[in-house]
């Protein structure tokens, strides 16, 4: 099975964020109504901090943003690039609607390295 | 095979070593060059200029330029605590105590020393030097032990070095043996005119003072001896009369200095060995040693572009003097030179004489008139950077030179475009508009990515009105939408959404977006909050309305104030800061509860830290349940009304502060605005509940309230203007009314009250002509429109916590079940209380273990957050 089913279509809120667990991580999903489902790193690169699911929905020379809660920087829903700052970037999920249901696609690990300040990497260490 | 990279060791890390560093790290050169630094201080490169800058903060962090890591990071290697002992120059080999490191090519920037004068008695206990953070230190724990202290030397380092002995609050004199006060760069009335505001400051002034000895005192540690028969007691001396250029390697490497001390450069920097350059103030330039550190950087730039050459093919520069020209303030008191300050043979000059003022200025003319030579200027230097530009031009002037002094200041400089205005690093008006035009916009990236503004900070206003002026030219000043989804600001916004009872975003972007906005209807992180603050303030619904809820900010989004660990913090009201014990009680058991860390704001109630986005209906659910609603800590709006206890208990109130205090958060709590707002009550006019800094601040007088309006705390703080005095409470609570619904529908985004007010033309008075004698007509419309608002009130969690829609938003999951428990590993504790790991925690023992003897002042290093009072 290379697609997880996460939740119900119905309980996702249009125009807005949800954060949801997928494969050991924390995914941020925007539904966008008729421009469909979206799925990106819940983790803030900038300060990672899980929070990118709360930002607000932002449209940009007609590209679809999500911009950071915490420092308002923008990352790109279909890329995952910042706007701001070209280091920084997300990973991305691709989400289908099937029979009612949401789910993402376990893909191979685009990106292995991990785009988050030390600090902040050590902390999780200190976690685990 | 990887060739071996050429070795560039750099001797030195000062200021002027760290920015050659810089420029190389700039162009990449560690691609090419092995380069290594050897600092002989146990710290990297620091802000010498600001040294006493160390006492207003009581450490050094604002001061360091540069660190290990970031050295690392850009590829070169800083060893400190290294000092260099010899030189080989044959074999190209240079050793310290520890280590040998070979060269191919080698820059000296050893910087200077201090001159001890040799008298009798200098190497005394708590006979200092005034050069490193070391010294400082050294000084700090001597003024701990002593009364007063003297500077020997009253030149620009000896005044910085009393500014220092005065701020550790000890008796503080400056000795200097010449007949004035900074005799390199001032004249005699300069000098003059320099010591009598220095004495006003508290500080002794000693000239003509040849000392001939230091022996015991009588009263104290010290006396020291002049030559006119006259003595001085003191219990720790500083020395800073001059710096000498530490030149021994270069000496003891039989490399070329002058007879008076310096390495010989040419204008390469090249020594007399050609593999050994010398920058900064170690090196001796036709005769001259450069004592500031805008001709080091000069140096550091020559030399960088030696080294580069070979690799990037740039052309080389070479050093052609540089301009000694200053402008600083000691002891507080503004001194500028500029050029022959001193004057000279033939000279014509202006000279302007304010005794009332205490202002002193004299322009050095050129014997025709027409140049601009020098010119000296003490108490008041609004004119240094428009003269320094017409020095550094050496145009003649159009004008006569007194209209140089008498002009209206306030009227902008006209500069030419090859006007030096950061004489520091060199930087033109035209490299600026440049940048401008670039799309470098504020100050912070212009200093980023030109560096002016950024040495000694003087031209910072300057550099300003250029970039004011290029946006101007650019057309971008013009542009007043408040995104670029808008061309309208936010008053224009306000009215439409009023007068076309607009309701929603949808709408309001469909009828009034730029044309050519996307169809999309989405909006960004400005115009959507924007908007649901404006239909908050008219219709004030419930901001988490399926309408509304997507266009909230981050805080108003979830009722909450969104810490940096993304967990938030929970405020309830306790309006004029009055709460009985049994709601302190139920306070204390919801933190116990669910493990916040609890801090008393500003405001005058409790913030709650560290609750999950999960945790929060529960907490809210208790904290109603005690009787508590909402404090809107998270909105733009309201936050408290914070009193002193008035003359219910108080021997000296003349007014119950608190009951209107109570009174006045219950009104006007939860009402949306552009900003937040704060409110304070003083039950009299000892005005301990600091209401001239608030928004809207009311003190007692005997005949009633008087009423202060757009103060502000915070980082601008400005006090509050008297409105009205003498108000009964109806009249004080219509004319509250009115100011603050009309700053609702006229301010601009983000606006305080007090810039608002400065904002409009006449300020007060206009404010006053609306809200008091309604000229425009306007105050039943604005009493009545807070009367809506007023009436519809509501606790956001009270109405939240009755959805059960609402309340699946604060899930922290979609799909809970699959997710791991969230983990409080993410805290460490301090004070029996907890933080966040990835904040830094000061231990308050070892920060006054680490500055003894700065006693308080080491508190301010933990951060000032602001929170949500």
């Amino acid at each position: 099975m290379s697609w997880v089913t996460l939740c119900e279509e119905k309980v996702l809120p249009t125009n807005r964020g949800v954060a949801a667990w997928f494969c050991g991580r924390a995914i941020a999903l925007f539904n966008l109504g008729d421009k469909g489902i979206f799925a990106v790193d819940n983790i803030d690169p900038a300060t990672g901090v899980s929070v990118l699911s709360r930002g607000l929905l932002c449209e940009l020379n007609n590209e679809l943003y999500v911009s950071s809660p915490l420092h308002k920087q923008h990352y790109h829903l279909q890329s995952g690039k910042c706007f701001e700052n070209s280091e920084l970037n997300v990973n991305c999920f691709e989400v289908k609607k099937y029979q009612g249901k949401v789910m993402v696609r376990k893909n191979k690990p685009k990106i292995v390295q991990d785009s988050r300040p030390t600090d902040t990497k050590s902390a999780l260490s200190k976690e685990a | 095979m990887e060739q071996t990279k050429q070795k560039l060791l750099v001797v030195g890390n000062g200021m002027v070593g760290h920015y050659f560093v810089e420029q190389l790290c700039r162009q990449n050169m560690s691609q090419y060059l092995d380069i290594q630094v050897l600092g002989q201080e146990q710290i990297a490169a620091y802000d010498r200029v600001q040294l006493s800058k160390y006492f207003e903060v009581g450490n050094a962090d604002n001061l360091m330029l540069a660190s290990q890591v970031e050295y690392q990071a850009n590829g070169v290697t800083l060893h400190l605590g290294q000092e260099v002992i010899e030189i080989d120059v044959v074999n190209k080999q240079v050793f310290t105590q520890d280590a040998d490191f070979s060269y191919d090519k080698l820059v000296l920037a050893t910087g200077s020393y201090p001159f001890v004068p040799p008298i009798k008695g200098n190497d005394r206990a708590d006979c200092l030097v005034y050069r490193t953070i070391d010294d400082l230190k050294a000084i700090e724990r001597a003024a701990n032990r002593a009364r007063s202290g003297v500077v020997v030397g009253g030149g620009l380092l000896g005044l910085e070095a009393a500014n220092a002995l005065l701020s550790l609050g000890i008796d503080t004199h400056v000795v200097e043996f010449a007949p004035q006060l900074m005799s390199v760069q001032l004249n005699k009335e300069g000098g003059e005119l320099l010591k009598e505001k220095i004495e006003a400051l508290g500080v002794q002034v000693h000239l003509n003072k040849a000392t001939t000895e230091i022996v015991d005192g009588e009263e104290a540690l010290h006396r020291m001896t002049f030559s006119d028969g006259s003595f001085l007691e003191a219990d720790m001396l500083v020395f800073s009369a001059g710096i000498r250029p530490q030149d021994n390697l270069a000496r003891k490497a039989n490399i070329n200095v002058g007879d008076r001390g310096g390495i010989i450069i040419d204008d390469q920097c090249l020594t007399s060995n050609e593999d050994i350059f010398a920058i900064g103030e170690c090196a001796l330039w036709q005769q001259k040693i450069f004592g500031l550190v805008a001709p080091g950087y000069q140096m550091a730039n020559v030399v960088a572009s030696q080294i580069t050459a070979d690799y990037l093919h740039n052309q080389p520069s070479q050093f052609y003097g540089a301009d000694m020209s200053t402008k600083l303030k000691l002891l507080g008191v503004d001194v500028a030179s500029i050029g022959e300050s001193r004057g000279f043979e033939n000279a014509q000059y202006v000279e302007l004489i304010d005794q009332q003022a205490g202002i002193y200025k004299k322009l050095w003319l050129d014997e025709t008139g027409l140049y601009l030579r020098g010119a000296v200027l003490i108490g008041n230097v609004d004119e240094y950077s428009h003269l320094l530009s017409l020095y550094l031009a050496a145009e003649p002037l159009e004008l006569p030179a007194v209209s140089l002094l008498t002009a209206d200041n306030s009227a902008p400089i006209l500069l030419k475009d090859n006007a030096i205005v950061c004489s520091c690093h060199q930087v033109t008006k035209s490299e600026i508009c440049e940048q401008v035009l670039a799309g470098n916009h504020t100050l912070s990236d212009i200093k980023s990515c030109t560096k002016a503004a950024s040495g000694c900070g003087g031209c910072a206003a300057v550099v300003e009105q250029i970039i004011d002026e290029a946006l101007v030219g650019q057309g971008i000043e013009t542009e007043q939408g408040v995104c670029r989804h808008f061309e309208y600001d936010r008053q224009a916004l306000f009215h439409l959404c009023q007068v076309e009872s607009i309701k929603d975003f949808n709408t309001l972007y469909q009828q009034h977006a730029k044309s050519g906005a996307s169809s999309l209807a989405l909006g960004c992180e400005i115009c959507k909050p924007l908007a649901a603050s404006i239909f908050a303030t008219l219709e004030n619904d419930y901001v988490l309305s399926e309408q509304h809820v997507a266009l909230q900010d981050t805080n108003d989004a979830y009722l909450g104030n969104l810490q940096k660990d993304g967990s938030y913090s929970v405020v309830p009201r306790i309006a004029g800061g009055e709460i009985t014990p049994d709601k302190l009680i139920a306070i204390g058991e919801i933190a116990k509860k669910y493990n916040l860390y609890t801090k008393i704001t500003g405001g005058q109630r409790i913030d709650m830290f560290g609750a999950q986005l999960s945790e929060l209906p529960q907490i809210w659910q208790q904290l109603i349940a005690a009787g508590f609603e909402t404090g809107h800590a998270y909105g733009k709006s309201l936050r408290t009304v914070k009193s002193c206890v008035g003359d219910t208990w108080c021997r000296y109130g003349v007014q119950d502060s608190v009951s209107l205090a109570i009174a006045l958060e219950n009104r006007y709590k939860g009402l949306r605005a552009p900003h937040k707002i704060k409110m304070a009550v003083s039950g009299c006019t000892r005005e301990c509940a600091e209401a001239q800094s608030k928004d809207i601040g009311v003190i007692a007088s005997e005949n009633g309230w008087n009423l202060y309006v757009c103060g502000n705390g915070g980082m601008r703080p400005r006090h509050g203007d008297l409105f009205a005095t003498d108000l009964s409470t109806d009249q004080l609570v219509s004319y509250i009314d009115r100011i603050l619904m009309f700053y609702s529908k006229t301010a601009g985004r983000l606006q305080r009250t007090s810039v608002w007010m400065e904002s409009l033309a006449d300020g007060l008075e206009y404010l006053q002509s609306v809200i008091i004698s309604d000229e425009l007509g306007l105050a039943a419309e604005l009493e009545a429109q807070m009367q809506k608002v007023v009436a519809s009130y509501q606790c956001e969690w009270q109405t939240s916590l009755n959805d059960k829609h609402f309340l699946s938003r604060f899930d922290e999951f979609v799909n809970p079940k699959d997710a791991p428990a969230p983990s409080q590993n993410a805290y460490q504790y301090l004070r029996q209380q907890k933080f966040p790991i990835q904040s830094q925690v000061q231990r308050f023992s070892e920060i006054t273990q680490a500055n003894k003897g700065a006693g308080n002042i080491a508190v301010t290093i933990l951060d000032e957050q602001e929170t949500s009072l």
